[in-house]
């Protein structure tokens, strides 16, 4: 029966792995659409809301009968720990693209302002950290999310120098602030899909480690 | 391990007729708390738990090396009575084993062994024994009836508070709910986590969720070696040791 059970376990992970490549994509697919002001590739992202939802209710609901039914222990209940918390992250990081894919709807009609500022760049930096996450819970590799600390902060930067150089057009031009203020809330919901990168390797590391660690 | 040790066993060394059955076992066994020995068939859970009240010595060619102490003396020291040890440390087993006596008799057996005559002290410590082993409302009318009677939780129940009447400071029980339905299994369990308010329980069980759920310490065993032994929170969601993680994980036993 043991046997079975680390089946499924595996089998639960990689599920696990597809559901947050999804939700990675839904990011990436919005954020190429706010670039490439592409209302039909944000489109796409707004309609694979359900499907994500689904996943997610069906992988917890796998989580909980492996609970129910095996009693795992020591690392087999630190693994379906993680898996619950990367499930909710990955919901959350979909979630976001969905919520930039309706903003590309509001913005694609007229020309960017500074080209994005930043956001291309902070966006490309915060899915190299969900990718790098998403691996570390796949491979049991906790060397991709050494450095998680520091990149988190060049994120909260990042989002911070958006915000100061928004305000700043605001100020001077106050037909931008409907555009600026998109701009600063993209900012705001990378900076979020960044924090939940940070929850998955947190969750990696007690995982592999038995150890809880706080990412800033 | 930070609370105080009343049992300690130090380089705990036992041969069967020539079979290392024990090696080089060193622990502590903490005060009012409670232990559990989980490991697979034949890794010696239950040859050590014998020989915390020294039941290995009813076995021939058995040969012990090592030192064990209960309250700092030496279990197998020349001025040790015995009979004194197993008051101290009393057992139950697998098995329910009531007397064929009545439920009265059965709890006080050991008393009246241990020269108590009076009746009325007899009677007090039946029922404190029945009301500790949280049998007394079950049997209070009918302590005259035939302990064999009983159902099997209730015969289990019986035997601790058989083993409490001597007011032991240890008490063993080895895989006490294995003959047990669920409902008398969740009895005894809710039992043992009270009696540790006044005694300290050391249980060999094969049933690791048991071990989780009645113990605050756990010691892995594995052919004859104390693998690992700590807090049973840590060993069941953090074991050191490879071979604790492989075992409660169920990829061998």
């Amino acid at each position: 029966m043991a046997e079975k059970f680390h089946t499924e376990l595996d089998n639960l992970k990689c599920e696990t792995v597809e559901m947050a490549h999804f939700g990675r994509a839904m990011l990436r697919d919005a954020v190429d659409g706010l670039i490439r002001q592409d209302k039909v590739l944000a489109e796409s992202v707004v309609a694979r809301k359900e499907e994500i939802h689904i996943m997610e209710v069906r992988l917890e609901e796998h989580c909980y009968q492996l609970i129910a039914l095996n009693q795992p222990m020591a690392k087999d209940m630190r693994v379906i720990a993680c898996t619950l918390k990367v499930i909710t992250a990955s919901l959350r990081i979909g979630r976001y693209g969905k919520v930039i894919a309706n903003i590309v709807k509001e913005v694609a009609d007229n020309p960017h302002i500074a080209n994005l500022m930043s956001i291309p760049h902070m966006a490309e930096l915060v899915i190299e950290m969900i990718d790098d996450a998403i691996q570390a819970y796949e491979t049991d590799n906790l060397r991709l999310i050494d450095a998680f600390s520091s990149r988190d902060d060049t994120i909260d930067a990042l989002r911070h120098s958006i915000f100061r150089q928004g305000i700043t057009y605001m100020m001077e031009d106050p037909r931008t602030i409907s555009r600026c203020t998109h701009y600063i809330m993209v900012a705001r919901y990378l900076e979020r899909c960044a924090d939940h990168a940070c929850k998955i390797a947190e969750n990696v590391q007690y995982m592999e480690t038995g150890e809880r660690v706080e990412i800033h | 391990m930070s609370d105080a040790a009343i049992i300690t066993t130090n380089n705990l060394n036992l041969w069967y007729s020539g079979k290392h059955a024990l090696e080089s076992v060193s622990m502590k066994v903490p005060k009012n708390r409670v232990t559990a020995l989980i490991g697979p068939s034949g890794c010696g859970k239950s040859t050590l738990l014998r020989c915390f009240n020294r039941l290995n010595d009813l076995i021939d060619n058995v040969k012990i090396t090592g030192e064990i102490t209960l309250d700092d003396e030496n279990i197998h020291a020349p001025s040790l009575d015995v009979v004194t040890l197993r008051k101290k440390v009393g057992m139950v087993f697998q098995k329910p084993n009531p007397f064929p006596k009545t439920i009265y008799d059965n709890v006080a057996y050991g008393p009246r062994v241990h020269g108590i005559r009076d009746k009325n002290e007899l009677d007090r410590i039946v029922e404190q024994g029945l009301r500790h082993a949280a049998l007394w409302d079950e049997v209070k009318d009918r302590l005259d009836d035939s302990a064999l009677g009983l159902s099997g939780g209730q015969q289990q129940r019986l035997c601790i508070a058989r083993t409490l009447a001597v007011e032991p400071e240890v008490i063993l029980m080895d895989e006490p709910c294995s003959a047990l339905d669920p409902i008398a299994t969740s009895k005894i369990e809710n039992l043992i986590d009270m009696l540790k308010e006044d005694y300290t329980v050391i249980i060999v069980t094969h049933n690791m969720q048991q071990a989780a759920r009645v113990s605050d310490y756990t010691g892995f065993m594995y052919l004859g070696k104390l693998i690992e032994c700590g807090r049973t929170k840590q060993i069941f969601e953090h074991p050191t040791e490879e071979l604790t993680e492989n075992y409660i994980t169920g990829r061998f036993g």
